[in-house]
């Protein structure tokens, strides 16, 4: 008696634990709403920290009182990996969020996204930036509604007291020149005159975008210049050295804003971020942004940037609510409510950009208003299903280079010969 | 009569009572086991099998798998990264697999004793491995960091010119990585080893001792084959635990600078995970797997003998 008690409850127990996996695995099927609400499920990073996201779904609620939005939050450092198992197992969400031009290649090419021309053409594809990286023969799958671009970032406050002028026009010779000036050392406490964080793009993509390379070329002569300028500011110690910024993993917004760094080539996401630390009480740094420095100093600024983009699920739930989304969230209304936090659209209309300056505590001067309108952005990495493997070699490379392992020259010849054997050749 | 029918008759009913019995404790004991079973087939089991198959073909995760032959393993065997991480791999563990355990086997012998705090000692040394490994990983990163790092000040102090760039230097960044990973794990083997220390009966070292045997005779010929069971877990359980590290080398170093610390279990997460190489990744865990077994048989092999 007592056993088979004993065996029912154990039966029933490994019944339960089966059907909860079960459930699990099916997770729920269909989001419920409220009455008459349609639940629209949008994947996210980060939510929390990447507050565009919440201006978005807030302002398309208030707009849309029938719409409920459901963030999908996942882990910034696994979206990638974790939105294709998602599609792989799929997966019924309904906007797909692109944090790079890379992973949508991949989605839309291997048929995961829905074609939203429609919704493309009604934003405008004039006044869409990067809009020509999502056109795959003709078929847009994805809009964007981000575009961060990369400038200058610097510290007034440095400058006026080492006695240089705002940093207009600089050529790469200049910026280094003054980068010594402003490195200073008094009662133990060493000031850089600017740091650069040990992301490959600081060098790589710049000198892409400026010499009007391909990244995916496995030609990669292109970059001696720009090596030579980061190696040499870090030997003067105009820089904090790559190993130490890499194994201590430097947090570059700590050192712009704790005033250890003079100035910071950075991607515009980090406008928001200042803003936030500066309300906060983090931080007390007077700051100013510049156009990024130049290879020539014909006046032309160009730069490098990312657009981030909305996409619908070729598996989505409701289709058409989607579609309506993202013709928003690209739009002007869109583009107005991420503008408000100081995250750059990627609608590029003067009504946005006017709505853009008008935050409060964006330095408001001519250049930094000038830095905000570079003349050319090129992509941080081409549209390529090639581009994930040249990334991993080219970053290999980079650290070896940066540590000084290897030579500019052997670096190079090695991503040459890498890319060419390991990733063209294959 | 009436007996012999008594005694005839629950024979057989008795040992059809005995297979029921039989049965239905089979039947719970399945039912015990089953939850875990569940959770080994699906997570365990069917994957691994699962990988077997896709090492033989080619799969982006989007679409149907393609059969490619050995293609995967020509691609792998003629990849530098494959060796470059494999050399990593086996010298990693040439590295942690001796250290830890001598280090472990001397730090039992230390805190085999009766102390007055001996509890505390044992405690501090055990520590290192329930912190979180994160933790260590950004911990170790910042002592051994080139300038300013506290190791290198030290070497610096005590008249070394030009101190070890650890892990931002591709020769001694496996260095750092293995003194970080032996630090860690060198607490949980010495318990192990202790365990085994405690074990070993007092009558022996006394017989040794009447016998006139000095300190390193009775540790050569007392304590060491008496630790040999433990030893030969402690070694079996390194060895796995070191050709499958990858946490650990993720959080230090990723893999750099270059490759100089990519290990073999790293570049399966970075061709499958990282670029959807599913296939791919799938040959190198097959011949990781291969790896791992071949040593443990091979250890296995060699414990019997030495039993014989």
């Amino acid at each position: 008696m007592k056993r088979t008690t004993l065996a029912a409850i154990a039966l029933a127990v490994t019944a339960g634990l089966g059907l909860t996996g079960c459930a699990g695995a099916a997770g729920p099927a269909e989001p419920q709403a409220a009455e008459g609400k349609t639940r629209l499920t949008v994947s996210v990073w980060n939510y929390e920290g990447t507050p565009e996201f919440k201006a978005l779904f807030d302002g398309y609620e208030a707009a849309h009182p029938n719409v409920d939005i459901e963030p999908v939050d996942i882990l910034a450092d696994d979206y990638p990996q974790k939105v294709t198992t998602m599609l792989a197992g799929g997966d019924t969400t309904d906007v797909l969020t692109m944090k790079n031009v890379i992973d949508y290649s991949r989605y839309a090419n291997n048929g995961q996204l829905q074609e939203i021309n429609s919704v493309v053409d009604k934003v405008g594809k004039d006044n869409l930036a990067s809009i020509d990286a999502f056109d795959i023969g003709g078929k847009y799958f994805a809009a964007p509604y981000r575009q961060d671009f990369w400038l200058l970032y610097y510290n007034k406050d440095l400058f006026k007291a080492a006695g240089i002028e705002e940093p207009k026009n600089l050529t790469w010779e200049k910026y280094t020149e003054i980068a010594k000036k402003l490195t200073t050392e008094a009662g133990g406490k060493k000031t850089y005159g600017t740091y650069h964080h040990v992301w490959r793009s600081v060098v790589q993509a710049i000198a892409a975008a400026q010499n009007g390379a391909d990244q995916n070329s496995g030609d990669y002569g292109f970059m001696e210049d720009q090596y030579n300028t980061a190696l040499d500011l870090q030997k003067s110690g105009a820089t904090l050295d790559f190993g130490t910024a890499k194994s201590q993993k430097t947090s570059y917004r700590t050192m712009f804003e704790t005033g250890q760094a003079a100035m910071m080539p950075m991607g515009t996401w980090y406008t928001a971020g200042i803003l936030q630390a500066k309300k906060d009480g983090k931080t007390t740094v007077n700051w100013g942004l510049a156009p990024l420095p130049q290879k020539n100093d014909d006046g032309k600024v160009t730069t490098f940037g990312s657009p981030t983009a909305f996409a619908v699920n070729k598996n989505a739930s409701h289709s058409d609510e989607a579609k309506k989304f993202i013709e928003w969230a690209a739009g002007e209304e869109g583009a107005k409510a991420i503008s408000k936090i100081g995250v750059v659209p990627a609608l590029q209309k003067e009504s946005v950009t006017a709505e853009y300056f008008k935050l409060e505590g964006l330095p408001t001067d001519e250049l930094s208003k000038k830095a905000f309108a570079p003349d050319e952005t090129a992509l941080e990495m081409p549209v390529s299903d090639k581009s994930a493997a040249t990334d991993k070699i080219l970053n290999q490379e980079h650290d070896l280079i940066m540590v000084g392992e290897r030579s500019v020259t052997d670096g190079i010849a090695e991503m040459d010969k890498r890319v060419k054997s390991e990733v063209l050749g294959q | 009569m009436t007996t012999e029918t008594i005694t005839q008759a629950p024979a057989p009913v008795h040992s059809r009572g005995n297979r029921k019995q039989a049965r239905r404790n089979t039947l719970i004991g399945w039912t015990f086991i089953l939850p875990n079973f569940l959770g080994f087939l699906a997570f365990t089991l069917i994957p691994v099998v699962a990988a077997f198959a896709l090492s033989f073909m080619e799969w982006t995760s989007f679409s149907a798998p393609k059969w490619v032959g050995l293609a995967n393993f020509q691609r792998m065997f003629a990849s530098d990264s494959f060796w470059i991480a494999l050399r990593n791999t086996v010298v990693y563990a040439l590295g942690h697999v001796p250290l830890t355990m001598a280090l472990a086997l001397i730090l039992a012998m230390l805190l085999n004793r009766k102390l007055k705090g001996i509890g505390f000692f044992r405690v501090a040394i055990f520590f290192p491995y329930i912190t979180s490994l994160v933790a260590v990983a950004v911990v170790w990163n910042m002592l051994f960091s080139p300038d300013s790092g506290p190791i290198n000040q030290f070497l610096g102090a005590i008249g070394i010119a030009n101190p070890p760039g650890w892990t931002s230097s591709s020769d001694w960044a496996l260095p750092a990585v293995i003194i970080t990973s032996v630090w860690r794990d060198m607490g949980y083997y010495m318990v192990l080893y202790l365990a085994g220390l405690q074990a070993i009966p007092t009558e022996l070292y006394e017989a040794a001792e009447v016998d006139g045997a000095s300190a390193w005779q009775r540790f050569w010929n007392v304590t060491i084959p008496s630790l040999r069971p433990t030893t030969f877990f402690v070694v079996v359980m390194l060895t796995v635990s070191s050709f499958k590290v990858f946490d650990l080398i993720v959080v230090m170093t990723n893999g750099g600078p270059g490759r100089s610390t990519t290990v073999l279990s790293q570049l399966i997460y970075q061709e499958g995970i990282g670029e959807g190489k599913f296939g791919y990744s799938s040959a190198i865990s097959l011949v990781l797997f291969i790896i791992v077994l071949t040593v443990t048989v091979l250890q296995f092999k060699i414990q019997q003998r030495r039993e014989r």
